[in-house]
C-alpha cells in the first residue's frame, strides 16, 4: 500500500556498514582483537599512560602527605583546578550515555557503532571526575562522611548542600552507566565465550555472560530492560551536568548564579564529550583496521552533533553576557566585564575562540569529512572546554565582593601534573578495555544489518 | 497443581525439564532470521508452547511470532522507582527535621526544593536496580548450565546462526512427529539434545 | 505532474503564501472535510475578538492588553513550537515524522497572521496604561521624572519604543522568511517530487535553526520577560521554547485526530505515530518542568531579593494557586496519565492529553504575565478566556483553510514511504 502513496521513489538509505560486511565477519572483525595479541602501537600507548598513571599516583601520595596546599589553590580562590579538572571529566563522561541512550530513543541507528566505546569512555572519564573531589576535600580519610551513614558524631550530611547532591548525582550515573554497559555487552560476552578456545578463558567469560543463549524469550525482557534504561539514563544525564551546574549555581558568587547554568552545562557536556568520542575513535579505528564499522559517516554525524552544542553553548556564554548588563546588578556586570577585560581575558577569549568559533568551521561539509581536521578540532574544543570551566570557577573566584582580598591564581607544578597524570588514568582503563573486550557492540551492529530484517528474505525471494 | 504453575513460570524463562531418558528437545537450525521467524509460526500453530528461538541478535517480529505478550519488566521498574523516591524523601526529611535539625542561612529544616535533585537520583538508581534485577529474574538467568550447550553446533548461535529449539517437556513433543515438523519448515538440520548435568559438559 | 508553484494575491498571502495545489494531490491525500471546518472557527474567533476589542477599549484597556498578550503569546509559540519541529525533523532526517509533517508546516506559516494581529500590542506599547508601561512610560530614564526608575534606566540603550518595534519586526522578518522557505519548498515536493528538494530543506533548516533559536530566546525576553522590566533570567527563553515544543506536538496529535474523524488521513497515521507523538509530549512536559525547576530552585536558593521578588508576586494574593495548578496540572499529573504505553495507543485518551496540554500552556503564559498587571489579587477575567478563544479561533481556521489548499502529506518526500510502514519496537 505505500507504494501507492508516494509519487517519489523511496529513498536508499545509505548502509551503516561499510564494505559488505555479513555478519559472521562483524564477529570476526571485532572479537578478533580481544583473543590475539594487540598491535604494537597499544603496547605503546599502554606504556605511556601507565607511566602518566604512576606519576598521578605519585602526586596523590605527595598531596595525601602533605596537604592541599601544595596546589596552588589560595584564598580567594578556594577551588582552583581539581574542581575545573572534577567538571571537565564529569562532561566528557556525557557523550557515551546520551549516545547510547537518548540516540537510541530517537531511532537514530548508527549509534551502534560506537556506543560500547564511547559508554566505556563515560566510565572512565567518570572515574577520573569523582577522584578530583575525593582528593580536594583535604582529609581524605573521613571522605565517607558524604555518605548517609550512621557514624560516631551521631551527624547527617547535609542534604541541603549542593555539594552533596553531586556526591548522589555522580556515583548514581556512575552505577547505572556501569548497569546499562554491562547490560549491553551481555550478548557480547555470549560471543566471546562460545569463541574460547581456553578454559580459562571460556570460564571467564562465561560467568560474566550469565549463560546467554539468544533466546527469545529473553531478547524480549532484554529489550524492553535496555529501552528502559535509555528512558531513565536520559534525565539522568541531563541531571547530573545540571547537578554539577547547582554547584556553581545556588551561590550567589556573580558569573555563577544564572539560571540557564543547568541546559548550558549540559550542552558543553555533550559538547566535550564528542569531542572526545572523536578524538579516541579517529585513534582506534585506524589501528585497529575497523573503518568499515566506525566510518567516516559517523565521524561526520558527530562533527555536527559538535557544531550543534558548541553553537548552543556559544548562545548561552552570550545570553548570560546580554542579561549580566541587563540585570543592572553592578556586581553581575563587573563580573563579566573582567572576565572579557580583566587579568584573566586570555582565558575567555581562548574559551570563546574554542568553543563558539572553531566548531563553526563544521558547516563545511569538506572540513567534516576531513579526518585530520576533525582530530585537530576534536582537541581544539577539549581544550576549549577546559578552559571554560577554568573561566567559570576561577575568574568568578579571584576578585569577589571584597576587593581587599582578590588575589591571583596561579597553578603549581602538582597541579599540572595531576591534570596530565588524571589522562593517564583515563587512557590506561581505556586500552584496558580495548584489550579485553569487544569496543563494538557486535548484536547492535547485526541488528542494523539488512540481513537482520526478516522481510529482508521475503522481498529477496519475490 | 503449583507444580504446574512453577512448571510454567520455569518454562516462560526458557528452563525446561528434560525426559526420563535424559532427551531435552530438539534443536533446528535454521538459514536466515526470516525461516526462522516461519519456523516458529508454525510451531506455534502446531500447538507447542514450550519451544523458544535462538539468535544473535533479537528478531523483529518474534515475540508476535511466538505468541509472546509484552514484557513485564517495566511493572518491576515502576515499583523500584516509587521505593527509591519515598526512601529519598523519608532519608531527606528524617535526617535534616527530625534527627539532627541545623540552621542552614536560615532555610527550613526541611524543604521540598533542594531535596528534588536527591529524589530524583534515587528513584533512577532504584528503578534501573530493578529493571536489570527484573530482567534477569524474569529470564532466569544467571543460568551457568544450559543442556542446549551439548550441542556444538549451537555455539555459533551468538555469532550467526538461527535456531529453534523444541522442548521435551511439551505435552505435544515426540521425536519424530517435531522433528518431521521442523524438517517441513525447512530447517538445515535438527539434532536431539540430551541433558546429562553440568559436570559432564566439558568433560 | 510538474508544475510551478504560484504566489498568493497579496491579501491572501497573510494566510498562505502559496496558491492552492490541492488539485495535484493523490486522491488519500485530499481535503475532504467541509468548508465549516474554518468557517465556523473563523466566525467563533472574529466575534468573540470584536466583544473583546470593542469591550476592551471602552472600559477594561489594561485587562484587555494583557489578556490578549496572552492569548496571542500562545498562538505565536504554537507557531514557533510547530517550526522547530520541521527544522529539526530535517536536519536530523527523522522519516517516522514525515506523514505529519504538513501540520507543522502549515502551522509554522502562521506568522504573516500572527504580525496582523499583534497590532493591538503594538498600540498598546504607545498606550500609558499599556503592556509594557513599566519601561515605556515617559520620564522613567528622566531623574527629573516623578516616573523616574534608575534600574529601568540603565536598561533604556534596549528597553525603549523604537528598537523594541524593530527588534520585534525582524523576529517576525525572520520566522516568516524561513517559514515560508520551508513551506514553499515543501509544496513544490509535492508538485515534482524533486529529489534535490531534501537537500534543499536541510541547508535552510542549517541556518534557520540558530536564527529562529536566538530570536525565540530575545523574543520572549522582548514580549514576556520585560513585562517586569527589574526581572531577568538566563533561562526564560528555554522556558519558553519547552512550553511551545510541547504544545506543538499536542496540537498536531489533535489535529490527526480531528482529520482522521473526519475520514482524512485514513491508514495513513497510525497508532504508531501517536505513540510517538505521545512520548513526545510525555518528553517535554518533563523538560519543561526540568526547565522551570531549575529557574525556580536557583532563585529561592541564592534569595536575593530582586530575583525573587518575581516569584514572590506568585506566590501570594492567591497566586499561590495558580502556581499549585501550573506544578500539579502541568507537570505531575501529565506525567503520571502520560506514562502508561496505552494512553499514547488510544486516541481518545491522548486527545485529552492534548486539550489538557495545550489548556496548560496558555495557563502558563496566563501565569507569566498576568501578575505584573494583578500583584495585588490574583484574577482569572473573562477577557482572558475571551481574547484566547478568539484568538486560537483565528488562528486555528486560518491554519485549517491553509491545510485545506494542499495534499495533507507531503507526498514527493522520498523518506514518507518509510514513515508510513513505521513501527514502535
Amino acid at each position: 500500500m505505500a507504494d501507492t502513496l508516494t509519487i517519489a521513489p523511496p529513498r536508499k538509505e545509505a548502509p551503516l556498514v561499510t564494505g559488505n560486511l555479513g555478519i559472521s565477519e562483524i564477529t570476526q572483525l571485532v572479537s578478533y582483537h580481544t583473543e590475539k595479541k594487540p598491535p604494537s602501537t597499544w603496547y605503546l600507548a599502554f606504556a605511556i599512560s601507565s607511566t602518566l598513571l604512576a606519576m598521578l599516583m605519585v602526586m596523590i601520595g605527595y598531596l595525601f602527605w602533605n596537604g592541599v596546599g601544595v596546589w596552588g589553590n589560595n584564598n580567594p580562590v578556594g577551588w582552583g583546578w581539581p574542581i575545573v579538572n572534577f567538571v571537565f571529566w564529569v562532561g566528557i563522561g556525557h557523550a557515551g550515555t546520551l549516545i547510547s541512550a537518548i540516540l537510541f530513543l530517537f531511532r537514530q541507528r548508527w549509534r551502534t557503532a560506537i556506543n560500547r566505546s564511547a559508554e566505556a569512555m563515560t566510565l572512565f572519564a567518570v572515574i577520573c571526575a569523582l577522584l578530583f573531589p575525593t582528593i580536594h576535600v583535604g582529609r581524605v580519610w573521613v571522605i565517607y562522611w558524604t555518605l548517609p551513614l550512621p557514624n560516631q558524631m551521631e551527624m547527617w550530611p547535609q542534604f541541603k548542600s549542593p555539594l552533596l547532591w553531586d556526591v548522589f548525582a555522580v556515583s548514581v550515573y556512575f552505577t547505572v552507566s556501569l548497569v546499562f554497559w554491562y547490560v549491553g555487552l551481555i550478548p557480547d560476552l555470549g560471543t566471546l565465550r562460545d569463541r574460547a578456545r581456553t578454559a580459562i578463558r571460556r570460564k571467564v567469560t562465561a560467568f560474566f555472560a550469565l549463560g546467554w543463549t539468544g533466546a527469545n524469550r529473553h531478547w524480549r525482557n532484554y529489550e524492553k530492560t535496555y529501552l528502559l534504561l535509555a528512558a531513565l539514563a536520559t534525565p539522568l544525564v541531563l541531571s547530573v551536568h545540571s547537578v554539577v551546574s547547582f554547584d556553581f549555581a545556588v551561590s550567589i558568587v556573580p558569573g555563577w548564579h544564572t539560571t540557564i547554568f543547568p541546559p548550558y552545562f549540559v550542552a558543553g557536556a555533550i559538547f566535550s564529550g564528542f569531542a572526545m568520542v572523536m578524538t579516541l575513535l579517529i585513534i582506534a579505528r585506524k589501528v585497529y583496521g575497523i573503518r568499515n564499522i566506525i566510518t567516516l559517516d559517523h565521524l561526520e554525524k558527530m562533527a555536527i552533533i559538535i557544531l550543534v552544542t558548541g553553537t548552543m553553548v556559544g548562545f548561552a556564554y552570550i545570553t548570560e553576557f546580554f542579561i549580566a548588563w541587563y540585570s543592572q546588578v553592578e556586581y553581575e556586570q563587573y563580573a563579566f566585564l573582567n572576565r572579557t577585560t580583566g587579568p584573566y581575558a586570555w582565558a575567555y577569549w581562548t574559551m570563546m575562540s574554542c568553543n563558539l568559533l572553531f566548531p563553526q568551521f563544521f558547516w563545511i561539509k569538506r572540513l567534516r569529512r576531513s579526518i585530520p581536521f576533525l582530530f585537530v578540532t576534536s582537541i581544539v574544543v577539549n581544550v576549549g572546554m577546559w578552559f571554560e570551566r577554568f573561566v567559570i570557577t576561577v575568574i568568578s573566584l579571584h576578585r569577589d565582593f571584597l576587593p581587599s582580598s582578590w588575589d591571583y591564581f596561579n597553578p603549581t607544578l602538582v597541579d599540572v601534573l595531576t591534570l596530565v597524570g588524571s589522562f593517564g588514568l583515563f587512557l590506561t582503563l581505556f586500552l584496558i578495555f580495548l584489550r579485553f573486550l569487544p569496543m563494538v557492540a557486535m548484536a547492535e551492529v547485526k541488528m542494523v544489518l539488512p540481513e537482520a530484517d526478516p522481510h529482508h528474505y521475503e522481498e529477496h525471494e519475490n | 497443581m503449583l507444580r504446574n504453575i512453577i512448571r510454567d513460570v520455569k518454562a516462560s524463562m526458557g528452563i525446561y525439564k528434560s525426559r526420563d531418558d535424559r532427551v531435552y528437545g530438539l534443536l533446528a537450525e535454521f538459514e536466515h532470521p526470516g525461516a526462522l521467524l516461519e519456523a516458529a509460526r508454525k510451531v506455534r500453530a502446531a500447538g507447542y508452547r514450550h519451544f523458544d528461538s535462538h539468535s544473535p541478535f533479537p528478531i523483529h517480529g518474534m515475540d508476535k511470532a511466538m505468541g509472546l505478550g509484552q514484557s513485564k519488566v517495566g511493572y518491576i521498574t515502576l515499583g523500584g522507582g516509587l521505593t527509591g523516591l519515598a526512601l529519598a524523601t523519608w532519608l531527606q526529611w528524617w535526617t535534616s527535621a527530625v534527627d539532627y535539625p541545623i540552621n542552614i542561612s536560615g532555610k527550613p529544616f526541611f524543604a521540598i526544593e533542594p531535596s528534588i535533585p536527591v529524589m530524583f537520583e534515587l528513584t533512577v538508581l532504584f528503578s534501573a536496580l530493578a529493571a536489570v534485577g527484573g530482567m534477569l529474574l524474569l529470564n532466569g538467568l544467571p543460568r551457568p548450565y544450559n543442556p542446549l550447550f551439548y550441542s556444538r553446533n549451537f555455539a555459533r548461535v551468538t555469532d550467526d546462526a538461527y535456531f529453534l529449539h523444541v522442548a521435551a517437556s511439551d505435552g505435544r513433543f515426540s521425536l519424530d512427529g517435531t522433528r518431521a515438523l521442523l524438517e517441513e519448515a525447512h530447517a538445515l538440520g535438527v539434532e536431539v539434545i540430551h541433558d546429562h548435568g553440568f559436570s559432564q559438559l566439558h568433560a | 505532474m510538474a508544475q510551478k508553484l504560484q504566489s498568493s494575491p497579496i491579501l491572501v498571502k497573510l494566510l498562505d503564501t502559496v496558491e492552492p495545489t490541492q488539485s495535484s494531490a493523490l486522491a488519500a491525500y485530499r481535503w475532504t472535510g467541509s468548508v465549516r471546518a474554518f468557517l465556523i472557527p473563523a466566525l467563533l474567533g472574529l466575534s468573540a475578538l470584536a466583544v473583546s476589542i470593542a469591550v476592551g477599549f471602552a472600559g477594561f484597556k489594561e485587562q484587555f492588553y494583557f489578556s490578549y498578550l496572552v492569548g496571542w503569546s500562545f498562538c505565536l509559540s504554537l507557531a514557533l513550537g510547530a517550526l522547530f519541529v520541521v527544522l529539526i525533523k530535517h536536519l536530523t532526517k527523522a522519516s517516522w515524522v514525515v506523514a505529519l509533517r504538513r501540520i507543522p508546516e502549515a502551522l509554522a506559516a502562521s506568522f504573516p497572521l500572527l504580525a496582523l494581529l499583534a497590532i493591538p500590542i503594538i498600540i498598546s506599547l504607545f498606550d500609558d496604561h499599556g503592556l509594557y508601561h513599566h519601561w515605556s512610560t515617559d520620564g522613567i530614564s528622566d531623574p527629573a521624572s516623578s516616573h523616574y526608575d534608575e534600574i529601568v534606566a540603565g536598561k533604556a540603550a534596549y528597553l525603549n519604543k523604537p528598537f523594541f518595534l524593530i527588534r520585534v519586526g525582524f523576529y517576525f522578518i525572520v520566522w516568516t522568511l524561513v517559514s515560508s522557505k520551508l513551506w514553499s519548498l515543501s509544496l513544490r515536493q509535492d508538485l515534482t517530487a524533486d529529489p534535490g528538494i531534501p537537500a534543499k530543506q536541510r541547508k535552510v533548516s542549517g541556518w534557520g535553526l540558530p536564527l529562529v533559536a536566538v530570536t525565540t530566546a530575545f523574543g520572549s525576553f522582548d514580549l514576556l520577560m520585560s513585562l517586569d522590566p527589574h526581572w531577568f533570567s538566563t533561562i526564560f527563553g528555554v522556558y519558553f521554547f519547552s512550553g511551545a515544543f510541547m504544545a506543538a506536538f499536542a496540537f498536531i496529535a489533535l489535529v490527526c485526530m480531528f482529520l482522521q474523524r473526519g475520514g482524512m488521513l485514513q491508514g495513513i497515521v497510525t497508532k504508531e505515530h501517536y505513540h510517538d507523538l505521545g512520548k513526545l509530549m510525555f518528553a517535554f512536559v518533563v523538560f519543561w518542568a526540568y526547565i522551570a525547576f531549575s529557574q525556580y530552585m536557583l532563585y529561592w536558593y541564592g534569595g536575593i531579593p530582586e530575583e525573587t521578588v518575581w516569584f514572590k508576586h506568585r506566590l501570594e494574593h492567591g497566586w499561590e494557586t495558580h502556581s499549585a495548578i501550573l506544578l500539579i496540572a502541568h507537570f505531575i499529573l501529565p506525567f503520571l496519565l502520560l506514562l502508561p504505553r496505552s494512553v499514547k495507543r488510544v486516541a481518545p485518551l491522548l486527545g485529552i492529553m492534548a486539550v489538557w496540554l495545550l489548556v496548560m500552556q496558555w495557563f502558563d503564559h496566563h501565569w507569566l504575565a498576568m501578575p505584573v498587571l494583578h500583584y495585588e489579587e490574583a484574577t482569572l477575567h473573562w477577557l482572558d478566556l475571551s481574547c484566547w478563544i478568539g484568538l486560537t479561533a483565528v488562528f486555528v481556521s486560518a491554519f485549517v483553510w491553509r491545510l485545506s489548499r494542499h495534499a495533507l502529506v507531503p507526498q514527493g518526500d522520498p523518506r514518507l514511504a518509510a514513515s508510513l510502514r513505521f513501527e514502535n519496537t
